[in-house]
């Protein structure tokens, strides 16, 4: 039994594989999504389009994965125990706002609350984390782990830049990601399932095939109306919890304090 | 042959990944339809066939609404149009090419829940800490799944004591905002310091395992199960690329 | 072993600040615990007994955040802050010398495994110890503890009692020298604190140093090697304790014809996820000016009846009669709060206006709160917690007061306040009915006690949460 009681902050290595899984997902991702615009397969008109449906599934959660092998050894206990709350809240958290208040997912909530108290390594693997046990309930949103990814990455980056400082920048920040999030997921929804996930979405990708767009720039344009603005009320409604919690819980997160993410509180 | 609840968890999901990619990569629906009717009788054989069911409808009714509305309506090409109400023209093509997409899509519906629903959750947890994965992967699986029935508990408990608190909010968007301020903020709260409170003890009692882990749960695994799942695994990669690439070849 | 004890932890704490904070909440204290020694620290809710124990365990001061000056002495190392300038502590190694046991077992149990058996072994396989080794040893610290009939159980299911048997097990099965326990007995009733306390005696027999938190002297005081009284941050040795003095008990002026506020006529409830009744053929009456206590075993349905009353659980069979005004206070406080400061949680939903600004700044008085108004109700200490809650029905001025274990985690001070509230709610005319495990409490306070005992042949439906 080693005995030495404590711990030299010199650690040991062993970031460089790491770092390089991070690229190496990031450039699959970004790769995939450049490719398939390049070369817009038109596939679905004639057939299934298997084959890109298979290389998109099969892209898109592997540079999920990746990313979160290479956080998920440097998440902290204290942001590991935490990640599983944020997972059960995205889902009661969505369950309980999304039925009073209809045509929002709302399902990314306590990512976005990791994100923004632990930093965007925290926050990307529990979108991917999320996704992943999410699709045991419910198989097909695998593929979209990337995006949820992004979602907890984009609400860490939005924090550490500071904005969570002025309440009214949370949303903004929200929609900014919206925008990227939902350009990104845009090609599972339409190459591997040829439609979304919901009626009402769905009405607003055929309305946009009936003026004449591809299949692919309506699905996008469905995204770009509906992401931004789920994210923003998303980002809102984190921002507000987390000012709701007790200075000293929050405090205890060395990411909150090293970029001061919370600005002065009223009332304190 | 053996109830596949008594497989190696790992054994299950790489069948199950590659009855997925062979079936996708083909595109045949006689086949998607087969691997769904079998899937129903795996899940009558382990009782689970009314749940299966119900998950699966849950999911795949929205999604072919989608798929129908972006499909059915629009399928240019030479299709005896059937009904038609102003610029939207249903067609016989775009029907067919719907009923195609929801069926691949119900295949990974079905055979993803089916595994969700005969795998235990304790053994598939014990699996993965006994794997090379990192040790946190398991206790993040673990600790989800046991989180969300107690937190819907504590959603009600929270329901109840704001009910007695409180006769009535407004009505309106401020009333709306003032009942999920109420029933969300205590939750996030008492969540957020309960996992703060525990994770001092976990880390405590090891955790996560800074060397080698184990586990007293054993999961029963053998040489055949070995083999089966490197085969499967090694089906689920060259089986969509041999379709694909016959595919190519005589189309 | 050598004649001479060695103190096995030695700590000299000069100061210790919680991060924000500008008061220290420790300071001055020196403690040596030798092996097989019981250890009793006895100090009221915010003395800071909570923390002493993490500073103990190496929980705290968290690097970079608390502030400790002082030293501690373990397994012949020794660990110097200054300045909150201190190495690291590894936790994990240091907790296989001194273990802590939370008051809230909860938090101890990892949560995640099936079995005790498993849990058991937790902490030994996050070492890699072989399973043969850990079946042997999770197999004699579970006889040792008197829990094999549970092994196979799982932890969530046990009660209060057995559950903090299997985290003491938990603990003591990686054999630390000392084991650093918070409140053990707290919220047990009497046959389950008694298991609680003899395994405690045992653990020091075996040679460990036991330090035993608590706020009020209880079963373990008397039988302690050192005892020492937490007062404002300092210990105090102290060689005998006070001989508790008998409180007064209260004489109530008795009411003419008093009006019947609550009344349970042959009443049968349950819960509507289980079959089996937990409550059968109950009858009680509550008039006005009158304070009854409910005792019972955990799980004979004190809150069952509680729930019914409030109107939360319609009864099965029988009527509920009860008048419009009741107030409940739950069980577990932290479930109703949600606002950012004491004062604001106080006020919530209570129309704007001087009057009702009055009745709050009252009820804070009343409960000791004003100076505590503008803190977050998740920084109080747990004492002020559970008043704030109370605060939170009193505000409304309810007729009928139902409190579910009211005096959970109180204080002397606490337990104070709380019989002066019931008091001038019986003043006022109104009733309470409240649970407790507090015997002596519930003599003084209460006029009469209905005592529930556990319907033969009810058993807990076992729920079911998704398959996976």
């Amino acid at each position: 039994m080693s005995s030495n009681l404590t711990i030299d902050d010199a650690r040991a290595g062993g970031t460089l594989p790491r770092r390089l899984m991070a690229v190496a997902g990031t450039l699959l991702l970004v790769g995939t999504y450049i490719t398939l615009v390049i070369t817009q397969p038109t596939a679905l008109a004639e057939g299934l389009g298997q084959g890109v449906a298979l290389a998109t599934f099969v892209a898109y959660l592997a540079a999920a994965i990746l990313l979160l092998a290479a956080v998920l050894p440097e998440v902290p206990v204290a942001t590991l125990t935490l990640i599983p709350v944020a997972l059960a809240l995205n889902v009661i958290l969505g369950q309980f706002v999304g039925s009073v208040m209809v045509p929002l997912y709302l399902d990314s909530i306590g990512t976005v609350l990791i994100g923004f108290l632990a930093g965007r390594r925290a926050g990307a693997a529990t979108g991917v984390l999320g996704t992943l046990i999410w699709s045991l309930f419910a198989p097909t949103v695998l593929p979209f782990a990337a995006g949820a990814a992004l979602v907890g990455f984009l609400a860490g980056t939005a924090a550490r830049f500071g904005a969570l400082r002025r309440i009214y920048l949370a949303p903004v920040a929200g929609l900014l990601s919206g925008v990227i999030v939902g350009v990104i997921s845009a090609p599972v929804a339409a190459f591997v399932y040829g439609g979304t996930s919901g009626v009402g979405t769905g009405a607003l990708v055929a309305t946009f095939r009936a003026m004449g767009e591809s299949l692919f720039s309506a699905v996008t344009k469905q995204a770009l109306i509906s992401d931004p603005g789920d994210k923003a009320v998303v980002f809102l409604i984190a921002a507000l919890l987390v000012y709701a919690l007790p200075g000293r819980l929050t405090s205890s997160f060395d990411f909150v304090r090293r970029y001061r993410v919370l600005g002065r509180r009223s009332g304190n | 042959m053996p109830q596949a609840d008594q497989l190696h968890p790992f054994t299950v999901l790489a069948l199950a990944t590659a009855v997925l990619t062979i079936t996708t990569a083909a595109g045949y629906w006689p086949l998607s339809l087969a691997v769904i009717v079998g899937c129903l009788v795996l899940a009558t054989r382990h009782r689970c066939l009314g749940k299966l069911c119900a998950l699966s409808a849950l999911i795949i009714a929205p999604t072919f609404g989608s798929q129908l509305m972006v499909h059915a309506l629009f399928t240019p090409g030479p299709s005896p149009v059937l009904a038609q109400l102003g610029p939207f023209e249903l067609t016989g093509a775009g029907l067919w090419l719907a009923t195609q997409l929801a069926l691949r899509t119900a295949v990974l519906v079905v055979v993803g829940l089916l595994c969700a629903l005969v795998i235990d959750r304790h053994r598939l947890i014990a699996a993965i800490d006994l794997s090379k994965a990192p040790p946190q992967l398991g206790y993040l699986v673990a600790a989800t799944l046991s989180l969300l029935p107690q937190l819907s508990a504590k959603q009600h408990a929270i329901g109840q004591a704001q009910a007695l608190r409180l006769g009535h909010v407004g009505r309106g968007p401020v009333g709306w905002f003032q009942r999920i301020r109420l029933r969300s903020v205590p939750l996030v709260l008492g969540s957020l310091q309960d996992a703060a409170d525990r994770a001092p003890h976990l880390a405590a009692r090891g955790f996560p395992a800074a060397g080698t882990h184990t586990r007293l749960r054993e999961v029963p695994d053998s040489t055949i199960q070995r083999v089966l799942r490197r085969v499967a695994l090694i089906c689920a990669v060259a089986g969509p690329a041999l379709i694909l690439t016959l595919d190519r070849f005589s189309g | 072993m050598s004649g001479a004890r060695q103190p096995v932890l030695e700590a000299r704490i000069e100061s210790f600040r919680f991060d924000g904070s500008r008061h220290p909440i420790l300071h001055g204290s020196h403690l040596q615990l030798e092996p097989g020694t019981l250890n009793v620290i006895v100090g009221a809710s915010g003395s800071g007994k909570s923390t002493l124990g993490a500073v103990l365990a190496g929980m705290l001061p968290r690097p970079g955040l608390d502030l400790l000056h002082g030293q501690l002495r373990l397994d012949g190392q020794q660990i110097d802050h200054r300045d909150g300038q201190g190495p690291r502590i590894d936790l994990a190694v240091w907790a296989r010398h001194v273990a802590l046991l939370p008051q809230e077992v909860g938090q101890y149990l990892s949560g995640i495994r099936e079995t005790v058996a498993e849990e058991l072994a937790f902490g030994l396989e996050n070492i890699g110890v072989a399973r043969a080794q850990m079946r042997t040893r999770v197999r004699s610290v579970a006889r040792q503890f008197g829990i094999e009939p549970l092994l196979e159980r799982a932890p969530e299911r046990l009660s209060g009692g057995q559950q903090r048997l299997v985290a003491l097990a938990a603990l003591s099965i990686g054999e630390p020298q000392v084991l650093v326990l918070d409140e053990p007995l707290a919220g047990l009733d009497a046959l389950a604190a008694e298991r609680v306390r003899q395994v405690i005696l045992e653990l020091r027999t075996q040679g460990r140093a036991v330090v035993v938190l608590s706020r009020l002297p209880d079963a373990l005081t008397g039988q302690a090697d050192a005892s020492f009284r937490l007062q404002d941050g300092t210990l105090w040795p102290v060689t005998v304790w006070p001989a508790s003095v008998p409180p007064a008990i209260t004489e109530w002026p008795a009411i003419e014809d008093p009006a019947t506020l609550l009344a349970f006529d042959h009443v049968s409830a349950g819960y509507p996820q289980q079959s089996a009744a937990v409550l059968e053929d109950f009858s009680l009456r509550l008039v006005a000016g009158e304070c009854l206590g409910l005792a019972g075993a955990n799980g004979s349905g004190k809150s069952t009846v509680l729930k019914t009353a409030a109107g939360l659980l319609p009864p099965r069979g029988g009527t509920v009669e009860s008048c419009e005004d009741i107030g409940l206070l739950l069980q577990n406080p932290a479930d109703q709060l949600f606002e950012r400061t004491v004062r604001r949680e106080v006020s919530f939903g209570l129309p704007r206006g001087s009057l009702h600004r009055q009745r709050v700044e009252r009820v804070l008085d009343e409960l000791g709160l004003s100076e505590l108004a503008e803190t977050h109700p998740y920084e109080l200490p747990v004492s002020a917690r559970r008043l704030l809650a109370l605060a939170t029905v009193l505000v409304r001025e309810p007729r009928v007061l139902l409190l579910d274990e009211p005096t959970e985690a109180l204080d002397e001070h606490g337990l104070e306040r709380l019989h002066r509230v019931i008091e001038r709610r019986l003043a006022a005319g109104g009733a309470v009915l409240f649970s407790s495990h507090d015997e002596s409490f519930m003599r003084r306070t209460a006029h009469r006690v209905v005592r529930l005992a556990a319907a033969p042949g009810r058993s807990v439906t076992r729920q079911q949460f998704g398959d996976l």
